[in-house]
């Protein structure tokens, strides 16, 4: 099991796929680890890519700082592990906290990246984020990591998902459980504590840049998506049909193909993000197809929209 | 070795030799925190988070208890050397850095509880198949969960302004005695066959 230092602590990472290929880094959520990702690497590495994915400071294998955890430190170990990948192509996706990390990361190194794929992610905290986030953070520390699963789990996914599984949410529950450390993650949690709005930063992103968002995703909704669509100049979004916030681990096969057709357009020339808006398609294979653009896709009514 | 107790038997129970061993470190750690909260705490409390310190000493003390009563207990000779040790870890060592001794004392004893209970997770030991209503099985769930609510006067102490001067002094203490508890915690698992996966 491969480490890496940074500074005093240790980051579990793990590369899969030739060396001499493009590179995908994926970058967990709050509450995952890189495990989570087998279904990405193998997909991902049969397409050609590369692939690394690591636990973030405070996660799965990764050292467990005791109290203060901060964002830019993710950076700094987001950004080894990328210089460990060489001079090639490297596309970085994120989703959610991990998102926020992606986004934070290709700002601050504006040449680095080939391409970025942010999901389920968020430049500004919405006052209803900042609320849940604060109520999910009460969770952790009366309930523990358990009565967090409980809570996030239905935002996460969909009743098509959950529906099988509920007579067996335990072990469902069970290895994030194992996982992760009430404090740990309340580190992590905390380290949202001097948040400021990365929007007005947005316009440095001069990469292509594909924002993914889940239909029906209430935790991080279309709003917030809405701004990195606005705000990052070489950006499209795409929304996943039927998806809630977590639709990584819901729709792994759509999505990894989603992933890797967009790096294939951007390294083939043929990418145009032109803060575009578009409909992914149900299953793996298909093809995206634009949003209507007469409709209003921020909202669920359909409105037609007024020309502008 | 194996990650999780065991194996139990026919009803899923954890062996008594586990029981005895994981339960004298639990009684020795939670005990020696609740010793010295005795000292700790305050006639008259100056700071909200102290109050949090009063409830920890009560818990603390329940564990000791729960643990004395759930336990299935086996002679274990190894037990008198290994207790010996894990006192001699608990004893206090101020902090460096504060030139105010009760201070540097009292980062110690948040670190050392902090330590053990961030780092400690016993439930976490537990196989899937372990019986829910085990007395000794529920004990450990409970130890548990209770840790994660008792972390929070240490959180709060820790990460609080007032000790902002101290950061460094406090995060090395913190680190310090998440190692030691870590590694007493690893090696007496190993003495029972649990093998532990490391996260730092």
């Amino acid at each position: 099991m491969p480490f890496l230092a940074v500074g005093s602590y240790r980051i579990r990472y793990e590369l899969e796929g030739p060396d001499d290929r493009p590179a995908y880094v994926l970058v967990n959520g709050l509450t995952q680890y890189a495990e989570l990702w087998a279904g990405y690497r193998t997909a991902l590495v049969a397409r050609g890519f590369r692939v690394a994915t690591f636990d973030m400071l405070g996660q799965g294998e990764s050292d467990k700082p005791g109290l203060f955890i901060t964002q830019d430190d993710q950076v700094t170990a987001l950004g080894l592990l990328i210089d460990q990948l060489g001079k090639g192509p490297v596309f970085l996706g994120g989703i959610s906290f991990g998102g926020l990390i992606a986004l934070r990361y290709a700002i601050a190194h504006p040449g680095r990246l080939a391409g970025l794929v942010v999901m389920s992610a968020f430049a500004e905290m919405s006052p209803q984020l900042l609320l849940i986030g604060n109520a999910l953070r009460t969770a952790l520390i009366l309930g523990g990591v358990s009565y967090l699963q409980d809570l996030l789990l239905p935002m996460n996914v969909s009743d098509a998902w959950l529906k099988p599984l509920l007579g067996n949410l335990e072990a469902v529950k069970r290895q994030g459980w194992l996982t992760n450390d009430v404090y740990a993650l309340q580190n992590l949690m905390e380290s949202f504590l001097d948040f400021k709005p990365l929007t007005p930063q947005l316009a440095s992103i001069g990469v292509p840049t594909l924002i993914l968002n889940g239909e029906f995703d209430f935790l991080t909704p279309r709003s917030l998506h809405e701004t990195l669509r606005l705000h990052i100049p070489d950006s499209a979004l795409v929304i996943i049909p039927r998806a809630y916030h977590a639709f990584t681990l819901e729709k792994p096969a759509l999505t990894a193909d989603l992933l890797a057709n967009f790096a294939e357009n951007v390294l083939a020339g043929k990418w145009r993000g032109e803060k575009s808006v578009w409909i992914a398609p149900e299953e793996a294979g298909g093809a995206l197809f634009p949003f209507p653009p007469d409709q209003d896709h921020l909202r669920a009514i359909p409105r037609t929209t007024v020309p502008t | 070795m194996n990650a999780f107790l065991g194996p139990l038997d026919s009803i899923g129970r954890v062996p008594p030799r586990q029981q005895t061993r994981v339960a004298a470190f639990l009684i020795s750690a939670h005990g020696a925190l609740a010793r010295q909260l005795v000292f700790a705490l305050p006639q008259q409390m100056k700071a909200g988070w102290q109050t949090e310190l009063n409830a920890q000493f009560y818990r603390e003390s329940e564990i000791v208890s729960l643990l004395l009563r759930t336990t299935s207990w086996v002679v274990d000779p190894e037990l008198l050397m290994l207790a010996a040790s894990w006192e001699a870890a608990w004893l206090p060592k101020p902090v460096n850095g504060p030139s105010d001794r009760l201070l540097a004392s009292t980062i110690d004893l948040a670190a050392l509880g902090h330590a053990v209970h961030g780092a400690i997770r016993p439930a976490a030991l537990l196989p899937d198949k372990a019986l829910a209503e085990d007395p000794f099985v529920m004990a450990l769930r409970r130890i548990e969960f209770e840790s994660g609510r008792m972390i929070q006067a240490q959180i709060l102490f820790l990460k609080g302004q007032d000790l902002l001067p101290h950061r460094d002094a406090v995060n090395t203490a913190v680190g310090e005695r998440h190692r030691q508890v870590r590694a007493l915690w690893d090696t007496m698992l190993r003495g029972v066959g649990v093998e532990r996966e490391t996260a730092g």
